[in-house]
C-alpha cells in the first residue's frame, strides 16, 4: 500500500505543480461564467428589433398587428403599404441590417390562419412574439365577426396568467423554479463532462509518458501493474476533486464578498445582493460526488488503457475516440435528459454504466428519480466499474511493455483471455 | 545460503522467434557476474525475466531461493535497464526519492541518500533541476543512483556503460566494484568485452538465446583460448604479413592494424615466430606471450553468428519488434 500511495503522491504533486493546473482553476470559473452569461445573452437577444409589416389587403389587419405591437418592448413595427418592388426593397434593408425583418399579412389572416415572416435572424424570441401578437389578432377579427364587441373582446384577453411554478422533488415541494432546476442540472452535466474527459485524458498522458520514457519497466518491476494503474487513476482523480474544492471555494469567496466588488467596480450594490448560488441539497451534492468518482473510475482506466496500448501522443488521440464517443453520448443527450427526464430514454441512459455518471445527476437534479432507480443505478455502475477495470487492467498489463505497432482488436482480446 | 539468482532452463519466445531457448545460469553470492553477447541474443530479455518483467514460457527463475521473479524482491535488487528513462519533468531529487518509495523506502531515508549519492557522482548542484535540464550522460548518472539508492543485495544492470564517456564510465566502475567488496552481488550485461574482464568474477556468454559457455574467467579462458603471442609494431610492419600467413606458426590471428592477436599452431614455437618476424624487416614495440583476451574468446564463438544476425536487416528488425 506503501508503494500505492507513492503512486498516488506523485501523480497528485507533479499535477498541482503544473502552471496547467492553476491557469485552469483561476480561468475555469471566468470561462464558465462567460459561458452561460453568453448563452443567456444569446436566448434574450439583445435590445429592440424594428421589423416591418406588409399588408396585402385592405381590411387593416397590418394596421391593427402594429398597433398591438406598440406595446412591444422589444420589437418596434412600421407599417408598409404593398406596392411593385416593395419586397426586394425591405430585403434590401434586411441584408443591409437597417431592420430586423418583415411581417407580410393579407385580408386571408383571420380565415385561413397564415401568414409569413423574413428575416436574416429568426429568433426564438422574435417569432413567439409575434405569433401571439397574431393570435390576438386573429381571435379578435374572427370574434367581431360574429358580432362581439370589440371593447369585450379587448378585456378579454387583457388579463395574462402567470403560472407560479414549484417542483416536487424526492417528496417535498420547492420554490426552485423549473428553469433554475434545469440550469442547475444542465451545469452539472457539463461540469461531470469536463471533469471526466479532461482528468480521463491526463490519465492516459501520464501512462503514455511512462511508456514512452522507458521509466515503466523500472515501475512494473517494482509493483504490480494493477497497483501502478490503481494509484494513477486515484491520484488523478485526487487532482480533479482538489479542482473542484478550489472552483467551490473561490464561487462561495466571490458571492460573499459581491457587495465589497460590486462596489469597487462602482455597479449598484443592491443588485449585486440579490445574486445567490443555487440552493443544492445535501443529497444532491451527493449523488453528483458519487457518480463523478465512479464515472471517473470508469472512463480513465479506460483512458488508462488507451495510453497503454498506444506507443505515441497521436496513436493515443486515435485510439481514444471510441472512449471519448462513448462519453459524448451522455453529453449530447443532456437537452432530451432535462427537457424529458422521466422517459424511456432517460431511464436507459441512467442503467448503463457508460452514461449513467452524467444521466442520473442529472435526472436526480431534475427529481424525477426515486430511490430505488438511484440504488439501482448505482449498483449498475459499481458492476460496470469492476467489468471495465478488470479489462483495462489486463490491457494495460500486457500493453505498457509493448512498443511497435498498435494491436489490432483480435490482439487485444488475446491480452485479455491470457494476461 | 542459496545463488541470489538461478535461472533454469527458461524458454521465452515472441511471435514465432525464441529470444531466451532453454537458459540455465546461477549466480552465487557477493561476486561479478557477466552476461555477455551480441546484439539481440537475449541478454535483456533474460533480465526482464529475472526481474519479472516478462514472464516465462517455460522453466523457473529464483531469486533468494524462491520461486518468482524480481517484483516481490524488490526491495534488495536494484535494477538499471537497457532503455533509460526518467520523468523529464520532475526534479532530480523528486524522481529519486519517488522511485526509491516505489521499492519500499520511507520518504526521509530516500531524501537523504539521494542527497549523499548526488553528492557524491558531482550532481550536487543539480538535485532541484529538471531531468530534461540534465545532459544524458548525467540523466545516466541519476538513474544509475535510482537503482542502488535502497542499498540491494542484488544488483541488475542492463548495459550500464553504454553511452558513457570514459571518465563516467569509470565512476560507475568502481561503484561496482565497491559494491562486490561489501559483499553485493551484480550481475550486468554488456557486450564490451573490455569492460567484462576488468569486473566480472565469472560470466556467461550466450548467443542466440542459448548459452555457449560459462564459467569463472580464467576457467573459460583456459577451456576456450589456446596459446597466444600479442604483437604490437613501431611503424613498418615488413612482412610480417607472411609470417602470421604462415600456418605451421600461426592456427589464427586477429589484426587490429598496428597490433595483433596470434593464436599459436599446435607445436609452435613461440620464438620462432619473433625470430621470423624480426628477419621480415617489421619494427617491434610489443610481443608478448598470454592469455586470449575475452574479445578474441567471444569473437570466436560467436563471430560468424552475429555476423550474420547483422547482416540480414529482416532478420534485426523481426527481432527488434519481438523483442517490445
Amino acid at each position: 500500500m506503501h508503494k500505492v500511495w507513492a503512486i498516488i503522491r506523485r501523480e497528485f504533486v507533479e499535477r498541482v505543480r503544473t502552471k496547467w493546473f492553476w491557469v485552469s482553476a483561476i480561468l475555469g470559473p471566468v470561462l464558465f461564467a462567460g459561458i452561460i452569461v453568453f448563452q443567456i445573452m444569446q436566448s434574450v437577444g439583445g435590445g429592440v428589433r424594428n421589423i416591418a409589416i406588409v399588408d396585402t389587403g385592405s381590411l387593416g389587419y397590418g394596421a391593427q398587428i402594429g398597433e398591438a405591437l406598440g406595446a412591444s418592448r422589444t420589437l418596434r413595427a412600421k407599417t408598409v403599404k404593398l406596392s411593385p418592388g416593395v419586397l426586394d426593397s425591405l430585403t434590401g434593408l434586411v441584408e443591409s441590417k437597417q431592420i430586423n425583418g418583415y411581417l407580410i399579412v393579407s385580408d386571408s389572416l383571420p380565415t385561413e390562419g397564415k401568414a409569413e415572416y423574413r428575416a436574416s435572424n429568426l429568433s426564438l424570441q422574435t417569432i413567439e412574439e409575434l405569433q401571439r401578437t397574431l393570435n390576438r389578432v386573429v381571435v379578435k377579427a374572427r370574434l367581431q365577426s360574429k358580432g362581439v364587441n370589440p371593447p369585450v373582446v379587448d378585456w378579454a384577453q387583457a388579463l395574462r396568467v402567470n403560472l407560479d411554478q414549484k417542483k416536487i422533488a424526492h417528496g417535498r415541494t420547492t420554490t426552485e423554479s423549473a428553469g433554475e432546476s434545469f440550469i442547475l442540472a444542465y451545469v452539472m452535466a457539463i461540469l461531470l463532462f469536463m471533469a471526466i474527459l479532461l482528468y480521463g485524458v491526463n490519465v492516459m498522458s501520464s501512462v503514455l509518458e511512462e511508456k514512452t520514457t522507458r521509466i515503466i519497466e523500472v515501475l512494473v518491476s517494482s509493483l504490480r501493474p494493477f497497483q501502478l494503474m490503481l494509484g494513477k487513476v486515484i491520484g488523478a482523480g485526487a487532482v480533479s476533486f482538489f479542482q473542484f474544492v478550489i472552483w467551490g471555494v473561490s464561487a462561495r469567496l466571490l458571492i460573499s464578498l459581491r457587495v465589497p466588488i460590486a462596489r469597487a467596480l462602482g455597479a449598484d450594490t443592491a443588485s449585486a445582493q440579490t445574486m445567490t448560488l443555487p440552493h443544492i441539497p445535501f443529497a444532491t451534492l451527493a449523488v453528483f460526488m458519487a457518480f463523478f468518482l465512479g464515472g471517473f473510475l470508469l472512463y480513465s482506466s479506460m483512458f488508462a488503457a488507451v495510453g497503454a496500448m498506444s506507443s505515441n501522443e497521436q496513436e493515443a488521440r486515435q485510439a481514444q475516440q471510441p472512449v471519448t464517443y462513448l462519453l459524448m453520448i451522455s453529453y449530447l443527450s443532456i437537452i432530451g435528459l432535462t427537457n424529458d427526464p422521466s422517459s424511456t430514454f432517460a431511464r436507459t441512459l441512467s442503467i448503463v454504466p457508460f452514461t449513467s455518471p452524467i444521466a442520473t445527476p442529472v435526472r436526480w437534479t431534475a427529481g424525477s428519480m426515486g430511490t430505488g432507480e438511484l440504488l439501482a443505478s448505482l449498483a449498475m455502475l459499481v458492476i460496470g466499474i469492476l467489468g471495465v477495470t478488470w479489462i483495462a487492467a489486463r490491457i494495460y498489463r500486457v500493453g505498457i511493455l509493448m512498443t511497435g505497432k498498435r494491436p489490432t482488436m483480435k490482439e487485444l482480446v488475446r491480452w485479455v483471455r491470457t494476461a | 545460503m542459496a545463488d541470489p539468482v538461478i535461472v533454469d532452463r527458461v524458454t521465452k519466445r515472441f511471435a514465432g522467434h525464441t529470444a531466451v531457448d532453454a537458459l540455465s545460469l546461477s549466480v552465487p553470492s557477493g561476486i561479478i557476474y557477466g552476461l555477455l553477447g551480441p546484439n539481440g541474443a537475449g541478454k535483456t530479455t533474460t533480465i526482464r525475466m529475472i526481474m519479472d518483467i516478462y514472464e516465462p514460457d517455460s522453466g523457473v527463475v529464483r531469486l533468494f531461493g524462491q520461486v518468482g521473479g524480481g517484483r516481490q524482491h524488490s526491495a534488495h535488487i536494484g535494477y538499471l535497464p537497457e532503455e533509460r528513462g526518467l520523468y523529464p519533468k520532475m526534479r532530480v531529487l523528486d524522481v529519486l526519492v519517488f522511485l526509491a518509495e516505489a521499492k519500499g523506502v520511507p520518504r526521509r531515508v530516500a531524501r537523504e541518500k539521494a542527497s549523499t549519492w548526488l553528492d557524491r557522482l558531482g550532481l550536487a548542484d543539480w538535485r532541484m533541476r529538471k531531468v530534461s535540464d540534465l545532459s544524458k550522460g548525467m540523466q545516466q548518472k541519476v538513474q544509475f543512483i535510482s537503482a542502488i539508492l535502497h542499498d540491494p543485495d542484488l544488483i541488475i544492470l542492463d548495459e550500464p556503460f553504454s553511452g558513457l564517456d570514459p571518465v563516467n564510465s569509470q565512476v560507475l566502475r568502481d561503484t561496482v566494484v565497491e559494491y562486490r567488496r561489501a559483499g553485493k552481488t551484480v550481475l550486468f550485461s554488456t557486450h564490451i568485452m573490455e569492460h567484462a574482464e576488468q569486473l566480472c568474477d565469472r560470466l556467461c556468454i550466450i548467443a542466440r538465446g542459448k548459452k555457449l559457455v560459462d564459467g569463472s574467467l580464467a576457467e573459460v579462458k583456459q577451456t576456450h583460448g589456446g596459446r597466444h603471442v600479442i604483437v604490437a609494431f613501431d611503424g613498418s610492419q615488413g612482412s610480417a604479413q607472411q609470417v602470421f600467413n604462415d600456418r605451421r606458426l600461426v592456427a589464427k590471428i586477429q589484426d587490429f592494424g598496428q597490433q595483433a592477436e596470434l593464436e599459436l599452431a599446435d607445436g609452435a614455437d613461440p620464438q620462432e615466430i619473433l625470430r621470423a618476424l624480426v628477419s621480415s624487416g617489421a619494427r617491434l614495440s610489443r610481443f608478448e606471450l598470454a592469455s586470449p583476451s575475452l574479445h578474441k574468446i567471444f569473437v570466436d564463438l560467436v563471430g560468424p553468428e552475429a555476423a550474420t544476425a547483422a547482416a540480414v536487416p529482416g532478420v534485426a528488425s523481426a527481432r527488434e519488434g519481438a523483442r517490445a
